[in-house]
């Protein structure tokens, strides 16, 4: 289990098991099993989740518990899925969503 | 349709204790919540998949988590995560949205469970990457042992604040200072003895404090945290002292850099279902603003329909725990699966408890009542509705218009028309009217909740397996015909 050079996981007492990437923006991102998107992303110092339609200001995660709708990122194609609610998975494509997302994904198709 | 005699919504430490209680009278029960995995926010649970390979501070909730898990395996629970309970088409019936399992329930009872969130306090720079809820931090220690960063400054009020503080420490960051607006430290000793009521509460506070003293981390009451400030993320922030009427001595500013701000002022009970069932409300600014009215046994002002825990006024985990055993006692009696007696005995002792946590709370309240209001920290820049970027000028600019109703207000800026459904505005909206008007804010009418009471997908929807709507004569129709 190597570790990524910039990890803000906490090691002690815990076997994550075997890490696997996703790829934000094209890039790979080191992630575990039941560790969520958002997590995965802020354990990197990736924390610039989404910008905005109107102001076009950045946003992350702010509530962490799925109230807040702040996280929402464009995921597997489909836009506005909040990333503190959603489980990465190997290969997951994760997305920085600009405004409202792709339009063509906003019905949820691939 | 499905049939309960019992519907609870939310898994955390209330609906989990009511869970324990309810099923063992052989009520058949089902528990809706939000989260893949219950405990709520308090016993949020690390992935399955995760090994624990030492005991770590953060388990010593282990014992207590592990009897309350207990409740969603017994064979009258169905308990039902990822699950969004969004509407109450008829009395007694709630829609949920749950994937394929999305449907409807006919519940004799309804336990409302939902929790609370972190209170949205708008100030400048608050909606920058870096800037987080204590609610949020707690969720990112608990939930995936992730810090955000490594310098970080945590500020706001109340308690929670000295929990945050204690875990970021822990957990190797850096904290430079912890500002809390109230004068708590000047409060503190002479609410001491009503403190003494919870002497573990205190205990605990002790050693947080213990922990960041050795850490260095500075705690000063008195203080707020007024902007935050970076590009694509926050890099710094400015913090200033605050009096009790919330006015703030800007000259006397000052400027620290980091890369994370734990923002935490307070919590607010999540009020989206007592909106959607159309219970009456109340507020009560120090447990934590609007939340449901209740009798003794914590029904609601509609029959059949209970709240308890942080959900119905904050108390904390323990007032959660016992408010949700009391609530499945009561409601197992009314529905005469316990007789009067046996709940009365089983009652007594959870009222006592709660009776002595209230004289803590008491206290507590005392020490962290907070600023007067928090309005001064917003400037014309300041985006108070995040999901539609509406900034308090836009507000200001309506308003001198004439659109000055929260009702008017929102359908002119779309402030609370969001996706988060107003849970992040509606209090920033009612408290800027209040300002505004020189009233207080459970004067303020809201706009009236409307279902969903949480988003949820068409897709979800869909699942829904409901027989084939019946439509009335459709007089445009001629005679005869059907719509197929
Ligand atoms: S951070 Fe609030 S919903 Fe994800």
């Amino acid at each position: 289990m190597t570790k990524q050079p910039f990890d803000r996981r906490i090691a002690t007492g815990l076997d994550r098991g075997e890490a696997f990437t996703f790829s934000f923006d094209g890039k790979p991102v080191e992630a575990y099993p039941g560790e969520s998107v958002a997590a995965a992303l802020i354990a990197h110092g990736r924390r610039k989740f989404r910008d905005t339609l109107k102001r076009e200001m950045p946003r992350g995660l702010y509530c962490g518990m799925g109230v807040c709708w702040e996280c929402i990122m464009v995921i597997d194609g489909r836009a506005a899925v909040r990333a503190c609610m959603t489980q990465a998975e190997p290969g997951m494509k994760v997305e920085t969503q600009h405004g409202l997302g792709p339009p063509a994904t906003m019905t949820g198709a691939p | 349709m499905n049939n309960a005699d019992l519907a609870i919504v939310g898994a955390g430490p209330t609906g989990l204790s009511a869970a324990l209680v309810a099923p063992r009278a052989g009520l058949k029960v089902w528990i809706f919540d939000d989260n893949a995995l219950p405990g709520g926010q308090y016993f949020r649970q690390l992935p399955k998949q995760y090994r624990k390979t030492q005991k770590t501070v953060y388990d010593k909730e282990h014992g207590r988590a592990a009897e309350l898990f207990t409740a969603i395996h017994h064979p009258n629970v169905t308990y039902l995560p990822n699950a969004t309970v969004w509407e109450n088409p008829d009395p007694g019936i709630l829609a949920f949205a749950a994937g394929e399992r999305s449907g409807r329930i006919e519940a004799k009872a309804i336990l409302i469970a939902c929790g609370a969130s972190d209170r949205p306090v708008p100030f400048p720079g608050w909606t920058l990457p870096g800037v987080v809820t204590a609610g949020g931090l707690q969720n990112l220690v608990k939930g995936a042992r992730v810090v955000p960063g490594e310098r970080a400054v945590v500020a706001g009020n109340g308690p929670l604040l000295m929990v945050v503080a204690a875990n970021l420490i822990r957990a190797g960051a850096e904290v430079a200072a912890v500002a809390e607006a109230a004068p708590a430290k000047a409060r503190l000793w002479r609410n001491l003895p009503r403190l003494l009521h919870a002497p573990e509460i205190v205990k605990l506070a002790v050693n947080y404090r213990g922990l960041m003293a050795k850490a260095g981390a500075p705690y000063r009451c008195g203080e707020t945290v007024i902007e935050a400030r970076g590009g694509d993320e926050l890099e710094e922030v400015v913090l200033a002292p605050i009096d009790t009427r919330g006015h703030i001595d800007r000259a006397k500013a000052r400027t620290v850099a980091c890369d994370t701000l734990v923002a935490g002022f307070g919590l607010n009970p999540s009020i989206e279902m007592y909106r959607l069932l159309g219970c009456e409300v109340t507020y009560n600014s120090y447990r934590g603003g609007w939340m449901p009215k209740r009798s003794e046994d914590l029904e609601t002002s509609i029959p059949g329909i209970f709240a308890a825990g942080d959900g119905a006024g904050i108390g904390g985990v323990e007032f959660a725990l016992i408010e949700g055993k009391l609530a499945g006692t009561v409601i197992a009696r009314n529905l005469g699966a316990l007789g009067e007696r046996d709940a009365a005995i089983q009652a007594a002792p959870l009222r006592s408890r709660l009776e002595r946590f209230r004289k803590f709370r008491v206290g507590l309240e005392r020490v962290y009542a907070p600023p007067a209001t928090w309005t001064e920290l917003m400037t014309e820049d300041t985006v108070v509705c995040r999901c539609e970027d509406v900034s308090l000028g836009e507000v200001r600019e309506r308003e001198a218009q004439g659109f000055t109703s929260a009702f008017a207000i929102k359908g002119s800026t779309r402030m609370s028309m969001g996706r988060c459904q107003g849970r992040n505005c509606l209090p920033t909206l009612a408290a800027l009217i209040a300002a505004r008007d020189g009233v207080a804010v459970e004067q303020v009418d809201l706009p009236r909740g409307r279902p969903p009471a949480r988003l949820v997908t068409i897709g979800d929807l869909l699942q829904e397996d409901l027989p084939a709507p019946v439509f009335p004569a459709d007089p445009h129709l001629p005679r005869g015909e059907e719509v197929t």
